[in-house]
């Protein structure tokens, strides 16, 4: 009994505590910062940058132009909560032209278009560290 | 019980309710343990699930829907229609002290374009003073201080030539790309996009006169036609029903981009389809 009552009460003490890591918006911007800022020695240029935060397994939707002719190379960082993230890039009918096969949290699609039109691209927070309840991802479309 | 159990009972209670004290009295969370990032697996993963196109359009958004100027100069460059692009950027003294904070947007939006298209090769001053009149509408707009500090601060690096260009250019796309799409927090949900309306009003009358003059209109057809962008500026432009009184400019824009949207539905465009773009782009420019 005694040992019980002191489990119980150790285990209540410890699932206060133990409270799921918080999404960091920030971290995730300033792991893609520093990937943008890289990109720029080899040619690339940043579009727009954003960021989100998402449950295990949600994604955001981004309408996307790009031009023919351009190389475009999208990139996404997870923060520390988000064990694999994923990119999927789709054409303007819903038909899926690209997609990052990585198992990591900083997915990245090249991909250069034939003709000029709208895309979508769909960040994703495939998987979550542990007890993260949500996890930032943030989002860049870079080009040269 | 005996009481060696009582004794060992109450002191499990007391150690859970200091537990539940002391998270009470915290206010919030201790903040938790650095977890160490997981090393990338070379492992594949799952392919994510499949959006269906009905739930793509649903939910996406459209911050990143606008190319930008830079970028437009990028495509231009592989359509071989650059040559020179940065001369024909003209000079476009915008006024900024003016009720209407659509008209302050899309003026900030123009310059804006300005600055990009012009930052590698622009004489110093030019560029400092389209970069404080993009301070100046973004502070009509009620943008924050961070934004101006940044501004004010990239000014004194040009005039004291401590940044290079090439740091510069990075510098601005942040600005454009980043920075700017965050005052919608500050200065309302119209005021990106009517920005990037300026800027991409602005790159598009560029593309139009660059296509004109190197008589391609085949580059028309790949640069021009962007009937989703077009949609969402006009979403914001929209002056019927409106509850306010729409400004001569704001009309011109909401006119101008119907227009462009007829453009852009062509399969593809002709030289005079090209100069029509020109001629449109102009009329508004014109009022700014």
């Amino acid at each position: 009994m005694r040992h019980f009552l002191l489990a119980i009460s150790l285990l209540a003490a410890t699932s206060f505590y133990a409270q799921p890591a918080r999404a960091d918006e920030g971290e995730a911007e300033t792991c893609l910062r520093s990937k943008i800022w890289e990109g720029y020695s080899t040619g690339w240029a940043v579009r727009t940058s954003t960021k989100a935060t998402l449950t295990a397994g949600a994604h955001k939707v981004y309408l996307v132009t790009l031009y023919a002719g351009n190389e475009y190379k999208l990139l996404a960082c997870g923060d520390a909560n988000v064990s694999n993230a994923d990119l999927v890039l789709y054409d303007h009918a819903g038909k899926q032209v690209a997609a990052d096969t990585s198992n990591d949290r900083e997915p990245t699609i090249s991909f250069t278009p034939q003709s000029t039109d709208t895309y979508y691209i769909a960040a994703h927070a495939s998987r979550l560290n542990g007890d993260a309840q949500t996890g930032a991802l943030a989002t860049a479309v870079t080009y040269k | 019980m005996s009481m060696s159990s009582v004794a060992s009972a109450k002191l499990s209670l007391i150690v859970a309710l200091t537990a539940l004290s002391l998270q009470a009295c915290s206010g919030e969370a201790p903040a938790p343990e650095a977890k160490p990032a997981e090393a990338p697996s070379t492992e594949k993963a799952a392919p994510a699930a499949e959006i269906s196109i009905a739930d793509l359009q649903a939910s996406a958004q459209n911050v990143t829907l606008a190319p930008s100027p830079a970028e437009m100069q990028k495509a231009m460059e592989k359509a071989g229609i650059a040559d020179g692009l940065s001369k024909l950027v003209a000079d476009r003294p915008m006024k900024m002290d003016v009720a209407n904070k659509d008209v302050i947007a899309v003026r900030t939006g123009v310059v804006l374009a300005d600055c990009l298209l012009t930052v590698k090769d622009a004489p110093k001053e030019k560029l400092v003073a389209r970069l404080e009149q993009v301070k100046t509408g973004l502070l009509a707009l009620g943008a924050g201080n961070d934004i101006q500090v940044t501004i004010t601060e990239l000014s004194a690096q040009i005039t004291n030539d401590a940044i290079s260009r090439d740091d510069l250019v990075k510098q601005l796309d942040e600005l454009h790309g980043a920075i700017i799409p965050e005052i919608r927090f500050e200065a309302g949900e119209r005021a990106v996009p009517l920005i990037q309306a300026g800027s991409w009003l602005e790159g598009s009358n560029l593309v139009s006169s660059a296509i004109v003059t190197a008589n391609k209109p085949d580059a028309g057809t790949q640069l021009l036609r962007q009937a989703d962008v077009v949609d969402y500026f006009l979403k914001y432009v929209k002056t019927e029903g409106a509850d306010k009184a729409a400004d001569s400019v704001i009309l011109q824009l909401e006119g101008t981009l119907n227009k462009l949207k007829e453009i852009a539905a062509k399969p593809t465009l002709t030289l005079d389809d090209v100069k029509d773009v020109k001629a449109q782009t102009d009329s508004v420019l014109a009022l700014l």
